[in-house]
Formats: C-alpha cells, structure tokens, sequence
C-alpha cells in the first residue's frame, strides 16, 4: 500500500511503502550498482533512487525530470538485490517507479509515449514484429564478419555488428523436436518475441541439446511475449495481459517444465505470480505456472546426466543480470561448460556485472550503455578468451556490438549454442 | 554570508560544472548515512584528486561555509551527515588503486577505494588487507581511516590503525600535508598519522592511504558453535581466551539476528538455536588443526550443542555471508535499526547482555545482539519502525540506557563505529571537561576553526553554537534557502 500523502499519480501500481521502507540505507548495494560506479553519484545508486522513491511515497518530494533522470539511468539489472542482506525487492519497486513515471511524466513525454507504443503495437504483435525482422535478418546474411570489420565509422560498424549471424530460419510458435528415441518428458519452449525472428538457431540448439536428453520440445500455439520488456518500461497493466496469455498457453500437464532460453523472459516468467498476484482469478494460475519456469541451464542441469562434449578453445561465461541477479543462477552455467573436455573457461573480474544492454536500455541511455559495453571489452580482451557466452539475446548483442567496436575478435554464442556444438562435435568424433 | 549561488560558483570553479551537485532533490540522496539521522547539505562535490579537494576546502573556508566529509555512507554514527548543512566532499571519485607492491607489502589507494576491493587486488600477490569491517563490500578506506574502523578478524591483527602506514590529508585549512611515512615503523617526530586516524573527519579530507599488507594465512579453520542461550556463547568466549587461544575471529550472533540472516541469506545457520559463534582460526596447518580441537572442546564444555566446522571454502564463505550481511538483514523483520557499539570488558559479557535484555523487555523494543565477542564489543540493535510516532525517542533512551550499563560495566561508547552524530552527548561519562577541551585543542592544529565536520565527537564542540534548522523547515525553504 502507498501511504496517503503519497505523490505517486497511479496508486493502483504504486510502489508498496513495505517494500520501499524495507531498505535501511546501509549502502551495501553501492558498489554492485554498475550506474554509480560509473557516475560516483548517490542518486545513480539503488540506495539513492530507493530514497527518492520512498520521498515521493512521503510527499516530501516532487518528482522533477531530474528525479526522472536518475530512475531512467537506472539499468534494473537487479544487482543491488544480491548484493542487499535486506532483501529489497528492488526490480519490483522500480518497475513500480517506472509505472509512476510513465503516468505522468515530467520529462520525454513523447519518447516515453512512443516507446509505450513500440512495446505494445510492434514487440507484442508477432506479426507486425516478424515483418520488422525481415531487414535485419536480410541484413544478417550479406553482413560477413569481415565486411563488419571494416565499416567505418565506428558506431555504424557496432550497429551492423550487433546483428546476430547465421542464426537461419526464424522459430515459431508450431516448431516441436522429439527426441530419437524414448520420450522421457516434454517441455514448453518459450520462442518469444524478438528472440524467435533473430535467434533461431538459440531456439534449435536448445532443442537438440534436450532432445539428446530425450526431452521433446514443443513451442506451442498461443504464446506470446512475455511482457518483460512492458514491466521494466512501468506498462504493468500491459505485462500483465501478456502473461495471461502466455500462461493460458502453456500451463498444460502436458509439460513438465516451461523453458526458457532468455534470461529477461525467463525471470519475468518466474514473477507472473507476483505480477497477478492481485488478481483473484490468475494468482493461483500464476503461481503454479511461474513454479514450473526454469532458465535452459537450470533445467539441463537438473536432468543430470552425461552427455559427451568436446571442443577445444576458451571461452568466458559473462552472466546475463537476469539469470544472476534476479534468478540467482551463476553456477548451472558454468558447470555445463566445465563439463565440455577440452574447453577452458576464463573468470573476467566484471563477469555478474550489467554489460549496458539491459532490454531497452541501449536505446534509451546510449551513452552508459556505451560505457559499460566498453567497460566488458576491456574485460573480455584482457581475458584472451575466443568464446563469449551468454544467456541472453540483448547481451548477446551487445556483445555483438562490443567485438564489431573494439575489434576483440570472438566469436559470441549463446550457452545452448556453445553446448550444442560441443555435444555434435562429440558425437561425430566417436 | 555566501548565497548559493556564490558557493556555486565557487565550486564549480573548483572541480567543474559536472562535479557539483546542488539541486535540491539531487542533494536529497546526500541527507543519511547508514544511521536515521539526515540533515541536507547546501551542495557536494566530487572531486577526483587531491588538488581539488584543497580547492574545494578553501573555497568553503573563504566563504565560511560547512564541511562534511563523505566516503560510502555506511557509517553507523552520523559521521557523513552534514550537520550544519554546507557542503559534503565525496570521495566517490577518488577510487583508484594506485598501487601494490609485494615486495613491501603495501598497498597505495586512493580513499574512496572500496575495503574490500584492496584484499581483492592484493590477492593475486598472496596478501591481503585485515581489517574487514562487516560492510567491507562498500564501506571505504577513506571512511575507515576516519572512524578507525574494526571488523571480526581485527582480533588478532588490530584495526585501522595499525594497518595505515602513511597518508596524505588535506587538512581542514586546505593545506595538502603527508603523515606518516611507508616504512614498517612510524616516521620520526609526533605520530599524527596515529591523531587523525579515528577522527571521524573532523580534522581534514584523507587523500591518499598507503596500507600495511599481510601475506593471505596457509590455513584457515572456522568453527560454527550453536548454543541454547547467549550466557553459555559468552562463557565459552571467557574460555577460550582464558585458555590463552588467540583465534583469527569470535563473532556472536543471537537469535533474532540468525533468524534473519538465515532468512535473507541462506548460510547454513541453525534458526532455532539461542545463539551461535563463529570462530576462526588461522595460521600453519598443524597449529590450527590443534587449536580448532581445542576451541571445539571448550564450546562443548560450555553447553555447545552442536560445534560444525566448515567443510570447504564455499562453505566458510557462507558462514561468513551470513554474518556480514546480518545487520543489513535486519531490515527484513524492521524498517528501520538504531545500532549501538559499546564495548565491556569480557568478563561483563553476560551480566551486559542480561541488561540489554531487560531494556528490549522495559521499553517493549526487540534488539537483535551480533558483535565481535572476542573483544567485548558488544552491537545491540534496536528495531523500531520510525513512522510509529515516538518511536525514535523510546529507542533513543533505550540506547543510552545500554550505552550507560557498559559504562558502568567499565567499557566505552564506541568500539569501532564513532561517536559522532549523536552519542556525543555521552561522552561526559567518559571523560572529564578538561579532557575534553584538550581534545579540542587538536582541532585547530589542523586548522578546523569549526566549520569541518561541525558538531560531530566532543559536545558543544567547536562550531556547535546553535544548531542547524530543523530538516523540515530546511525543506520547505527549498532552492531559496541561504546557505
Ligand atoms: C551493515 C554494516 C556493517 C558494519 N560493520 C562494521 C564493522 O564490522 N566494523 C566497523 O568498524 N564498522 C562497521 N560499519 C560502519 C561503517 O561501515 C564504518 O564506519 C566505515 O568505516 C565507514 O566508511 P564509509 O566509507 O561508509 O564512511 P562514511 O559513512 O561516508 O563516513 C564516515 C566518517 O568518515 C568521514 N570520512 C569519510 N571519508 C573520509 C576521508 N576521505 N577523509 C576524512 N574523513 C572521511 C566522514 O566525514 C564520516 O565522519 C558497518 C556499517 C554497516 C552499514
Ligand atoms: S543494500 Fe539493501 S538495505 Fe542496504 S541500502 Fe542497498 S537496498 Fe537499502
Ligand atoms: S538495478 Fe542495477 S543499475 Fe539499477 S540500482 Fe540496482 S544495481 Fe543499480
């Protein structure tokens, strides 16, 4: 609940005192938040932008564009959430923030209203989406490594350099993979909204490498996208219209899990029970639905088993935020890739911090985007690694755009992808 | 007196546009510290060296304005607050570790280096930084020279202090001086390096810090002993001194504090039990393998049910998580804590912590008790919600009313988090006026002449006149508020 002096012009989503009055400002959280490492400033800290919120929800401060500003540089990488021993449900108070924001904003109100659109009329609408793929996808394929290296100038050079390669054919809701023989279980495979069009080879590694653990992976009808996106942007009415239909879609005994390749997706997913917790005819499905939601490195992990993999290089595994901080998984990754034979992998010093892509965020704060992008590439260069992985599709850009921009010559996979030539490069040497 | 705008000015001039924070609801992120008390400063900068620093000191001496150190914020006496508003100096900026040398094992940092960056640093060379305060993830070196700052394996090694070998300070006159010097033994002449450390920011900006490394131990033990009640933890404490063993640390932790904790942070800790200590031992296997035995022995002897020792590292490193997150873990069962530091001797352990227990019961406040037993420093933590009308005084008197039975027990105020802001007032029980006004000597030695750091340590210390506005009304004045 939002006290009656609040500020707040939506209370119906406005940040919960609870959750506001939960932090005690004891400033352990500061030097995770990769905003005030940059910016040595207060209020770019979840300490500072929790405080401006809990002045608000006080009324004791107006929110002024200058307030905004501090809330929109925020990343909501969920970092300060590991690092915080109070258990601030920061990702839910900024989401809740960002609602406010949105409402009634005090600055961009046309960027802000068009973005709400781009969200709702282009990244939820498959088809409309599949339509605007079409061009990077055409691009992708006369874009060699090669011909990027050599754009001038630099920041076009990033632009064609984030465009995922050789990732073929789009995956859809339809696709299904059976397993050669015995059907041990079947899972949901969630194809997403922009991941689908660009990463369909994420989509047919993960399913290979399930089904050479005779899992079938389905991608069923209905499903849509997950709405991630719309909450971090404050559209919680719009997020919550998406995971009813993602949930009506998918929550069939049929499924032993959901899987979820994208990290954002797959966090989203595993808090529809708390994004409908309100609502009296979906909490209980949400609830059940978001138990069954696992990361594709959770769920590979938990199937146990061996299965041979080879390949010699090294690589460096970079946490996705949201598989880090808002799932806590750091070690299921890592295990699968030290499980490879002949694969090295490197630890950078930066590797759970936020490489600056963060959903829209390179969009919307180029400019600390750019810096922590840049801040990677020191990273992954000084790390001699040849494989960058990651668990996500707009770090998986950004990296991308990282090795285009500097020059750092890797090659940038998804987990599932890394795994899935390992485990083929296995199978043709026997 | 200077208008904003002239300090303004005067500031950017001094670190640039980009570097000088002034808008009021930006200002608001500068009004707390770790503790509840705020109060909002005119304007801060972020200097990023020394030279700016000395620019910014002299141009708030010029125009007679406020100082008011800030490192991280973590502090838990007030320190950073900016009691009679004015300018706050942030070492934010000031981050870089400029070097480590193995060879004479130091470190030179600047102070806004995080505590525990230098240990991480310092690791790949087989040394590290002791002192390791509970906040050591954000809390800086800056801001432990200045509170003089412990933490659970200063038992053995010694706090700040002994770990600084040499500084550069701009004093509060803004003069750029070196303490100290980076030899094992302290320069020739006074020991200022030893006066300005524990000032609590009260004589000058610490600049740069050039600290004692220690080569990381070969082999570390920590032991987990989970007892029924907090007596039978504190007899086991005496015993294990008494029987001449010097572990690396002894930490206790009551049970509202592991509940907590094991809630926030998954380490492993027994929920039900009335109290546990973390003890670590460290140093050449053999030894340590013995005095574990011998430590486990004595637990068990004292009522232990159950001594745990930590399989592997993973596992030490969640005791340890545990512990170091449990004040910030507090914040799950309370909005807010008041944190006290008094220290009493060892052997007033138990009759202490039996009076904490009867001020929680008489002024109906839960304290949750974790402290560095080893030393007697003793951190009752009051919970309250301080929306609740008369909350903060009920626990304000319930904390002078501990702060009063160490005392008496024979200890002092504060063993490692300051007196600053608010516990000043106290200080009387320890010391004489005489003693008192001799401390004060110290400050315009540095050149404090009471606009740096003001109101912070002594009562109705230098530049403490009349206090500042009320923070309310420093609110409603907003932007036309003079400075
Ligand atoms: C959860 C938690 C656990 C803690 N555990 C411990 C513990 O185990 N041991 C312990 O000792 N403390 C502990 N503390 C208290 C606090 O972390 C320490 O006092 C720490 O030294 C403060 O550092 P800071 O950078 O946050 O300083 P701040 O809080 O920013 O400032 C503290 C004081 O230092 C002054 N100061 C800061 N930087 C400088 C500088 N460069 N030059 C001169 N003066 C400066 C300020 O003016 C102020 O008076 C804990 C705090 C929290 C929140
Ligand atoms: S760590 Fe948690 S409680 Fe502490 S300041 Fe950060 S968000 Fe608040
Ligand atoms: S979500 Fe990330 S960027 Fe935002 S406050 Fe937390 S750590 Fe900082």
């Amino acid at each position: 609940m939002a006290s009656e002096h609040s500020h707040w012009p939506l209370l119906a989503d406005a940040p919960a005192d609870e959750d506001l009055s939960r932090c005690v400002h004891c400033g352990l959280c500061l030097t995770a938040c990769p905003t005030y490492l940059v910016t040595g400033k207060e209020m770019d800290s979840p300490r500072g932008r929790i405080y401006l919120a809990r002045s608000v929800a006080e009324g004791t401060l107006l929110t002024t564009p200058t307030v905004e500003r501090h809330w929109d540089l925020c990343l909501q990488c969920r970092a300060c959430e590991t690092a915080c021993p109070s258990g601030v449900p920061y990702g839910r108070i900024m989401e809740h923030v960002r609602a406010q924001v949105a409402e009634a904003p005090q600055s961009d109100p046309v960027v802000r209203r068009v973005r709400r659109l781009v969200l709702r009329h282009i990244v939820a609408r498959p088809r409309v989406l599949a339509a605007a793929a079409l061009l990077p996808r055409k691009l992708a394929g006369l874009l060699t490594r090669e011909r990027v290296a050599k754009l001038k100038p630099k920041p076009l050079r990033r632009l064609a350099g984030q465009i995922p390669r050789g990732q073929g054919a789009p995956v859809r809701p339809g696709f299904e993979l059976r397993p050669a023989g015995q059907e041990r279980a079947r899972v949901a495979l969630l194809t997403g909204c922009i991941m689908g069009e660009v990463f369909g080879e994420v989509h047919r590694a993960t399913a290979r490498v399930l089904a050479r653990r005779s899992i079938a992976v389905e991608a069923v009808e209905g499903q849509g996208c997950c709405g991630a996106l719309h909450a971090h942007d404050g559209d919680l009415a719009y997020a919550r219209k998406l995971a009813k239909k993602n949930i009506a879609a998918m929550e069939s005994d049929r499924f032993a899990a959901v899987v979820v390749n994208s990290a954002g997706c797959g966090a989203a997913m595993k808090e529809y029970d708390d994004l409908l917790a309100a609502d009296p005819k979906w909490a209980a499905r949400a609830a059940a639905f978001s138990a069954k939601v696992r990361d594709f490195s959770e769920y590979v992990a938990e199937l146990g088993g061996e299965v041979p993999s080879q390949l010699e290089t090294r690589v460096t595994y970079q946490d996705a935020c949201h598989l880090a901080h808002a799932q806590r998984i750091t070690t299921q990754p890592r295990a699968l890739l030290d499980a490879i034979t002949g694969c090295q992998r490197i630890e950078t010093a930066g590797a759970d911090r936020c490489c600056g892509a963060a959903g829209l965020y390179s969009v919307n704060q180029p400019a600390m985007s750019g810096e922590l992008r840049q801040r990677k590439a020191v990273e992954i260069a000084a790390s001699g690694a040849q494989i960058v992985t990651t668990a996500n599709p707009g770090c998986h850009m950004q990296y991308l755009a990282a090795d285009a921009e500097s020059h750092l010559d890797v090659e940038v996979l998804h987990l599932a992808e890394l795994i899935d030539r390992a485990e083929a490069a296995a199978e043709t040497s026997r | 007196m200077a208008t904003r705008r002239d300090l303004i000015a005067a500031l950017s001039q001094a670190v640039g546009n980009e570097a000088v924070i002034w808008r009021p609801e930006d200002v608001r992120a500068y009004e707390y510290d770790g503790t509840v008390e705020t109060r909002l400063p005119h304007a801060v900068v972020l200097p990023e060296t020394a030279e700016q620093v000395a620019a910014v000191v002299a141009a708030c001496n010029l125009l007679q304005v406020p100082i008011t150190p800030r490192g991280a914020g973590t502090g838990l006496s007030g320190g950073a607050v900016a009691r009679k508003r004015g300018v706050v100096i942030s070492t934010a900026r000031m981050n870089r570790i400029i070097q480590i040398d193995p060879i004479n094992r130091l470190a030179v940092v600047q102070p806004g280096v995080a505590n525990l960056a230098v240990s991480l640093a310092a690791a790949s060379s087989g040394l590290f930084y002791a002192p390791d305060p509970s906040s050591q993830k954000a809390c800086t070196i800056g801001g432990n020279v200045a509170e003089n700052a412990g933490g659970p394996h200063c038992l053995a090694l010694g706090v700040t202090t002994n770990h600084v070998l040499a500084m550069e300070v701009v004093t509060a006159d803004g003069t750029l001086v070196r303490l100290g010097s980076p030899t094992p033994d302290i320069g020739p002449g006074y020991d200022l390096r030893g006066a300005f450390i524990g000032s609590e920011g009260t004589l000058g900006i610490v600049t740069e810090v050039t600290l004692r490394l220690l080569p990381l131990p070969a082999s570390i033990v920590t032991l987990l002993a989970v007892f029924d009640t907090i007596e039978q933890a504190s007899e086991s404490v005496s015993a294990i001194i008494g029987a001449g063993l010097v572990p690396a640390a002894i930490e206790m932790m009551d049970r509202v504090t592991l509940q907590a904790a094991e809630a926030g942070l998954q380490c492993g800790y027994p929920p039900d039990a009335g109290a546990v200590l973390l003890v670590e031992v460290d140093g050449i296997a053999d030894i340590v393998e013995e005095q574990a035995g011998r430590i486990r022995a004595e637990c068990l002897e004292h009522g232990a049910m159950e001594v745990r020792i930590a399989e592997d590292d993973e596992e030490r490193e969640r005791l340890w998580k545990g512990r170091k997150g449990a004040i910030g873990a507090l914040g799950r069962i309370a909005p807010n804590y008041y944190i006290l530091d008094g220290v009493v001797p060892r052997s007033r352990l138990v009759e202490t912590m039996a009076v904490v227990e009867r001020v929680s019961a008489a002024y109906n406040l839960p304290i949750a008790n974790v402290f560095h037993a080893g030393d007697g420093n003793l951190h009752p933590c009051v919970l309250f919600d301080d929306r609740e009308p008369g909350a903060r005084q009920r626990v304000l008197e319930a904390g002078e009313a501990i702060m009063r039975a160490c005392i008496d027990a024979g200890g002092t105020l504060s063993g490692e988090h300051g007196i600053g802001y608010e516990k000043q007032q106290f200080m009387g029980w320890l010391y004489s006026d005489e003693d008192m006004e001799n401390m004060e000597r110290l400050r315009p030695v540095f050149g404090n002449e009471g606009l740096f750091n003001p109101c912070k340590i002594l009562p109705g210390g230098t530049g403490c006149g009349e206090m500042a506005h009320d923070a309310a009304a420093i609110r409603a004045a907003g932007q036309d508020a003079y400075v």
